[in-house]
């Protein structure tokens, strides 16, 4: 997947898991969780969401990584470069 | 390979969603219920062509669409259930009766903070401290047993406006007697005053079918009228379930939601199970009159939380039931509902599951007959006149409530014990619901998706 498809992917599941999400004023990196007023409830879904459609396997320890979105495209881009 | 990867005892609401829940991510699950039909607790039958519900007054923790935090939003978000769709009806108001005073309460938290304004013109400040205090609090970080008769004591010292404000909360939430742990008091504080009543459109059955459609959606497995016999230990571990008709199936894990008597019952827990069976019992009188006859009743409110008595006490009875303190529901008065006819209402007291135990077959009728009248005239007192005309009546007691929801003792809100954590002696079993301690429709669901959440997605 290219940096733009990821992008896409996440915020696809995002809104997957949040009817009310809405992008227009979204920061790329300022924390996802505070600007979408997520809980860690929500967090735990896209976790286990990127885990059913690709079979990642996220360790605990590695959540931060997924704090905004241009770090979650950082994160997944060498992780689904064959996806 | 294990038949399923998670096998969850009882089609309730906090089995339901659980197993929302888990099949969402794939897990391979089968819920296990022992009825016809799910709900548990919350469910309904059928008379004379009217579908009567056997649990719901009310749903607790009304939140607009959009509020994120709220726990009934967080709990559709985490049911990848759409909250646009799931249309409410928020109460009419309800009403807190003692002899010396009546306290309104709606969703506007300002009407009770009005009503206490003028009652008690001394406590605003201690009230608004109260507020902040509940606000303050984290309900749900682990902490030991805390009093409320004592905190509440402690920061409004007006015993009638405590009395007054403990009713509702413990009849509708508190499996202890006499006092209540402060966790619980805040929980109920918020559920029922700061957020409040609503009921979803139609009935209970159709917000079941919404919860059963979409575990179906997510491949869930349900069998109706499979009693579990026991659990299966093998080593320190579970590994599935034997049916009462002698099938095995097997599982990676097992949730039970049927409280810890009953878990320990299957499993052959060995824990002391009289401290972990609680003491609250009600019998409930549901009068369907026909809606001409409601004009001789007061019927402006959603819900009267009377107490005939000058101060509250909540405990088992030493008679068969107290009428000296309950609840009245009118389940019609919602706001957007067309008046029903007949209308209903619904009338809860505290009962003696020992005493009710003790009878036989007649006796046991003629008591139910006998003490669902005194209920009704109790009721008279606070709505003006006893329902007449009754076109039909049934009454659950605690034996009732305890064959058709496992809950021991019919001790609807479970142990005075609870396992917030979820954990039993063996790694792979857990409980939810009741006994875990998230007790209301919205509680038993949230109950369910974090065990799951916590228990058996990370791994």
């Amino acid at each position: 997947m290219t940096r733009d498809e990821i992008k896409d992917m996440i915020l696809e599941i995002i809104e997957d898991i949040d009817e009310e999400a809405e992008f227009d004023q979204l920061d790329p990196d300022a924390p996802l969780r505070d600007q979408l007023d997520l809980d860690s409830m929500d967090f735990l879904d896209i976790v286990m969401e990127l885990r059913k459609r690709y079979k990642l396997q996220i360790p605990e320890e590695e959540y931060p990584q997924l704090a905004t979105l241009t770090s979650c495209v950082n994160y997944l881009e060498p992780r689904l470069k064959d996806a | 390979m294990a038949d399923y990867q998670l096998i969850i005892i009882g089609c309730g609401l906090s089995g339901l969603a659980a197993g929302i829940r888990a099949a969402r991510f794939g897990r391979r699950t089968l819920i296990l219920e022992q009825h016809t039909v799910a709900g548990g607790l919350n469910s309904y039958y059928h008379r004379r062509g009217v579908l009567l519900e056997t649990g719901l007054h009310a749903m607790t923790n009304f939140a607009a669409i959009g509020d994120k935090r709220a726990p009934l939003n967080r709990l559709f978000r985490q049911l990848k259930l759409s909250r646009r769709a799931f249309v409410t009806h928020e109460q009419i108001g309800s009403e807190i009766v003692f002899p010396q005073l009546r306290l309104a309460f709606s969703n506007d938290f300002s009407l009770l903070e009005a009503g206490i304004a003028a009652a008690f013109p001394g406590c605003m400040d201690r009230f608004a401290r109260l507020v902040r205090a509940v606000d303050a609090y984290d309900p749900f970080a682990p902490a030991p047993w805390r009093s409320t008769r004592e905190f509440l004591s402690s920061i409004l010292a007006e015993p009638l406006l405590e009395d007054m404000l403990l009713l509702p909360l413990m009849v509708y939430g508190n499996a202890e007697e006499h006092d209540m742990d402060l966790g619980q008091f805040v929980i109920m504080f918020r559920a029922v005053f700061q957020d409040g009543f609503f009921r979803p459109q139609g009935t209970i059955r159709d917000f079941l079918d919404m919860l059963v459609a979409q575990f179906r959606r997510f491949d869930g497995e349900i069998r109706f009228q499979s009693p579990v016999a026991s659990i299966i230990r093998r080593h320190d571990r579970v590994a599935g379930v034997v049916l009462a008709d002698g099938e095995e199936i097997s599982g990676d894990a097992v949730l039970s939601t049927v409280g810890i008597p009953g878990t320990a019952r299957l499993a052959g827990w060995d824990l002391d199970v009289a401290a972990h069976t609680g003491r609250m019992s009600f019998m409930e009188t549901i009068a369907l009159v026909p809606a001409r006859s409601m004009a001789e009743l007061r019927h402006d409110r959603t819900i009267f939380f009377y107490n005939l008595e000058p101060t509250f006490s909540y405990q088992r009875p030493d008679d068969l039931l107290d009428v000296s303190w309950g609840v009245i529901c009118f389940p019609g008065n919602f706001q957007g509902l067309e008046a029903a006819d007949p209308a209903q209402v619904r009338v809860t007291n505290a009962a003696n599951y020992e005493l009710w135990q003790r009878l036989e077959d007649d006796d046991y009728r003629r008591a139910k007959e006998r003490w669902s009248a005194k209920s009704l005239a109790a009721a008279g007192k606070i709505i003006g006149n006893s329902p007449a005309d009754i076109v039909y009546q049934d009454s659950f007691t605690p034996l009732t409530i305890e064959r058709f929801t496992a809950k021991a003792e019919g001790a609807v809100y479970g142990s005075p014990r609870k396992i917030r954590d979820g954990r039993t002696p063996w790694p792979n079993l857990f409980i939810a619901g009741t006994d875990q301690g998230y007790l209301g429709i919205v509680g038993a669901m949230l109950s369910g998706v974090t065990i799951v959440n916590q228990h058996l997605l990370g791994s």
